[in-house]
């Protein structure tokens, strides 16, 4: 149990998917913008990275490993990604049309997330257990809603505060990324070996 | 926002996140709606190039996908451009409802199923069990919200020229 938990804390804050690989910067400069669609977008790349890690594991253990088609793995995650994200979307239009509705514009995003791949590249570097590889991408894409709300919180508030022409935009948005790492660069002192 | 416009607005009052729609259909007293947007990095220096916005699923198809149907109360014509809004709660409640309920249910599962039994094919069928439990919850729910119309869009002003649309 305590082995879970230390995992799930080194991958969600001390290797944040974000501010410690940099993966994952495009929807992080690009969805940012407002709270509640971070929170949409964080939501959605959690699913979709928790489902494809799971298949990605099987695909790895049962088909890649056994005979030996180790160097096939980044084509065939990417067609794992892509066919979990088609999924996802086939799922929630048919669990509900209005949800679609509002949620669908994030999902061509996420097959174009290079953080999904790279947790699943992580994964299998890592050999863990099957349920230690579904935890720690759980916990990856966790860190990455985390600082993707945190960093919408920050712009909304730089965008009522009298930024100067020159820094305003993209410019001040990078200055605080690059600040926000610095922060979370504290995690790395913690212990996560147990 | 200065001093006085701070203290004459309304706080307890549902904000709303606006968006511009434009007319693609009139079916009697019914209009539909596309909405005008781009994929959230569409207006990335990149977006010519990305794939994001190329090949299969394109930004048109998914708009065509998600067109949606308001009552035609302010008489609207094919063309026309609207504001339309929805609460801005609403996508974080619809969020949680289509993906946080079938992870919860799912990662349980798998858990309780790690314990009990230990072994590595056990957990991932308890898994795919959890999954498919977790999205029938979402439906029941999301067809509750729907009842209440908490996912509705409503009409807000026809959008003047020139204005385009803020949502990212």
């Amino acid at each position: 149990m305590k082995e879970y938990i230390l995992l799930m804390v080194s991958a969600a804050l001390v290797n944040n998917v974000i501010l410690a690989r940099f993966l994952g910067l495009c929807s992080f400069m690009g969805v940012t913008t407002r709270i509640d669609t971070a929170v949409g977008m964080g939501l959605a790349t959690t699913f979709v990275i928790t489902v494809s890690s799971m298949v990605n594991w099987a695909v790895g253990a049962y088909l890649l490993e056994p005979y030996n088609l180790w160097y096939l793995r980044t084509v065939t995650f990417i067609m794992v990604i892509a066919a979990a994200v088609q999924f996802t979307e086939l799922t929630v239009k048919k669990v509900s049309p209005q949800l679609f509705q509002m949620l669908g514009i994030y999902l061509p995003l996420i097959t174009t997330n290079c953080a999904v791949l790279g947790i699943a590249i992580l994964l299998v570097e890592g050999r863990m257990s099957f349920i230690g590889a579904t935890l720690f991408a759980f916990a990856s894409s966790i860190g990455y809603s985390l600082v993707m709300v945190i960093f919408a919180g920050l712009r909304e508030r730089m965008a009522l505060a009298d930024i100067p022409r020159l820094f305003a935009g993209p410019p001040i948005g990078f200055i605080v990324a690059s600040l926000l790492a610095l922060a979370f660069m504290g995690f790395s002192g913690m212990s996560t070996t147990g | 926002m200065n001093s006085t416009e701070e203290s004459q607005r309304d706080f307890s009052a549902p904000d709303i996140v606006e968006g511009i729609a434009h007319v693609v259909a009139v079916e009697g007293t019914m209009v539909w709606l596309e909405p005008e947007q781009t994929t959230s990095c569409g207006s990335c220096a990149s977006s010519s190039a990305c794939g994001a916005k190329g090949g299969i699923g394109t930004t048109a198809n998914r708009l065509e996908a998600r067109r949606f149907a308001l009552e035609n109360h302010p008489g609207l014509v094919v063309g026309e451009r609207v504001v339309v809004g929805i609460r801005e709660n609403a996508l974080i409640k619809a969020s949680l409802t289509a993906y946080a309920i079938p992870l919860a249910t799912m990662l349980g599962a798998g858990a309780m199923a790690q314990w009990a039994a230990g072994s590595d094919g056990i957990t991932m069928a308890a898994m795919v069990a959890g999954l498919a439990i977790g999205l029938g919850i979402s439906r029941l729910s999301a067809g509750h919200m729907f009842s209440r119309g908490d996912l509705a869009p409503r009409f807000i002003r026809r959008a003047n020229t020139g204005v385009v649309c803020k949502i990212t």
